[in-house]
Parts: structure tokens; C-alpha cells; sequence
């Protein structure tokens, strides 16, 4: 029974370790990639594997998010990034002058040292594992509380929509 | 806790990937995916320390909104980009 929890905890954490490798292939494929398409392509992937990263966490509690990520991001906005693309078929990338480059590296690792530092100290002190989450409550929670941001989301949306058929009309 | 660190460590690298994807391309779209990029790690970084504080509901709402006005913003950008290309033939940055 002892060695059954401890494969499983290993299982878990390495397919998490798995997960977290494939999502940061997919993003330097995202930034490396020179035909933009293959890019969207590999931003699915990412999506896809950050949704996964979040219900490994905690399944009872990020699951149904993790689901929402995965319509929502993947299933609308990858979508119409990669079909937007679709439009501009035949454009590579060409390559940047190695100024911005070099900044751009440099300026990515401080920001990640500087972020590492500020919250590796602190994540050490504490560990509560979350509980589970109850749509009831989060239903509650969305409509007494944040029943103004819902409105201007379902506004934002309509536009959306609109905006949408105004551009496949080529208006 | 060992895969919550894997987890924030993983959105650190995405961040710094995701700005420098920001700093180095000239290309709108590839400027725009990079932001993308940001947007996942935001989202990680965000539910990575709510897990790590034991907090369910806060990263939900928050991510729900978020994710939301993603798709927003990404319809609009792709109009811009769509008048940027029509008026100058062209997807690069001067």
C-alpha cells in the first residue's frame, strides 16, 4: 500500500514535470518558429498544456477551470488567431536585428531571476492544500459580487461578435 | 508542494520567454502570440500561488475574467492588424 502512494506520488509528479517541459517547447517554438501559423499551432499546445498544469494542482478545486481554459482560450481564441493568420498566407518572420535580441534575453532573465527571488522565499512558509470547489458557490460568488465586471464582459462580447461579422463582410 | 514549484518555476520561464518573444520580434503577430505567451504565465503564476495559499475561488473568478477579456482583446488587435496590413502591405514594426 506504502510503495502504491509513493509510485503514484512519482507518477504525478513526473507526467506535472512532463507537462511542464511540453509547455515550454511550445512557447519557444511560439517565439522561434518563423512561419506564423505553425506559432498558433504551438500556442494551442500551450494552452492545452497550462490548462493540464492547472488541474494537476488540484483537481477537485481548478478542474472545471482548467476545462473552461481549454473551450474558451484553445477552443475560440487560438482558433481565431490561427484562422486570422490563415488570411496572411505566404508572411515568415524575418529575422530581427540582434540588438533587440540581445536585449530581449537580458531583459527576460532579470525579470525572472528578480520574480524567482521575491517569491521563492515566501511560497516555503506555507502549504494548505485548497478545498474542493462547488459551482453553487461560485455561482453565488459571480453574481453578488461581480455582477457589474459580468455586464461589461457580456457588452465586450456582443462586440465582439459584431466585430467579427464586420470583418468576414471586409467592411 | 514539489509539483507546486514545478508549476511556478515553469510559469517564470514562460514569463521570461513570453517578453522576450516582446523585445526581439518586429513582427505584429509574433508580438501579439508572445503576448499570449504572458497571458498563459499570468494565469499559472496566479493559480500556482492561490494553490500554494490554499485559496479555490479567487483564482477562478479572476481567471474567468481574465481569459474573457483575452478573447476580446484578441479579436480587436486582429482588426488592427488586419487595417495595418490593408493600409501599409505589411506585418513589420519600423
Amino acid at each position: 500500500m506504502y510503495l502504491t502512494s509513493d509510485v503514484s506520488s512519482y507518477l504525478y509528479e513526473g507526467v506535472t514535470a512532463l507537462l511542464a517541459a511540453f509547455a515550454i517547447a511550445s512557447a519557444i517554438t511560439i517565439v522561434k518558429q518563423k512561419v506564423v501559423l505553425y506559432s498558433a499551432v504551438a500556442l494551442a499546445f500551450l494552452g492545452f498544456s497550462t490548462a493540464a498544469l492547472i488541474a494537476l494542482l488540484s483537481p477537485s478545486a481548478y478542474g472545471i477551470y482548467s476545462v473552461f481554459h481549454v473551450l474558451l482560450y484553445v477552443g475560440a481564441t487560438v482558433t481565431f488567431i490561427a484562422l486570422t493568420i490563415v488570411l496572411f498566407r505566404g508572411i515568415d518572420v524575418k529575422p530581427s536585428p540582434s540588438a533587440g535580441v540581445a536585449l530581449g534575453v537580458v531583459i527576460a532573465v532579470l525579470v525572472a531571476i528578480v520574480t524567482a527571488i521575491l517569491i521563492y522565499p515566501s511560497v516555503q512558509a506555507s502549504s494548505t492544500v485548497p478545498p474542493a470547489l462547488s459551482l453553487t458557490e461560485l455561482a453565488n460568488q459571480l453574481l453578488d459580487a461581480y455582477w457589474f465586471p459580468i455586464i461589461v464582459l457580456i457588452v465586450g462580447l456582443i462586440t465582439t461578435v459584431i466585430e467579427a461579422l464586420a470583418l468576414a463582410r471586409r467592411r | 508542494m514539489l509539483v507546486g514549484l514545478i508549476v511556478l518555476s515553469t510559469s517564470i520561464v514562460l514569463i521570461a520567454i513570453g517578453l522576450y518573444g516582446l523585445m526581439s520580434s518586429r513582427n505584429i503577430i509574433r508580438t501579439l502570440l508572445s503576448s499570449e505567451i504572458l497571458l498563459n504565465a499570468s494565469i499559472l503564476f496566479t493559480f500556482t500561488l492561490s494553490y500554494l495559499n490554499g485559496l479555490t475561488y479567487p483564482p477562478v473568478i479572476y481567471s474567468v475574467f481574465a481569459i474573457s477579456t483575452a478573447l476580446i482583446e484578441v479579436v480587436v488587435a486582429f482588426a488592427a492588424v488586419i487595417l495595418y496590413f490593408r493600409s501599409k502591405g505589411s506585418l513589420e514594426v519600423d
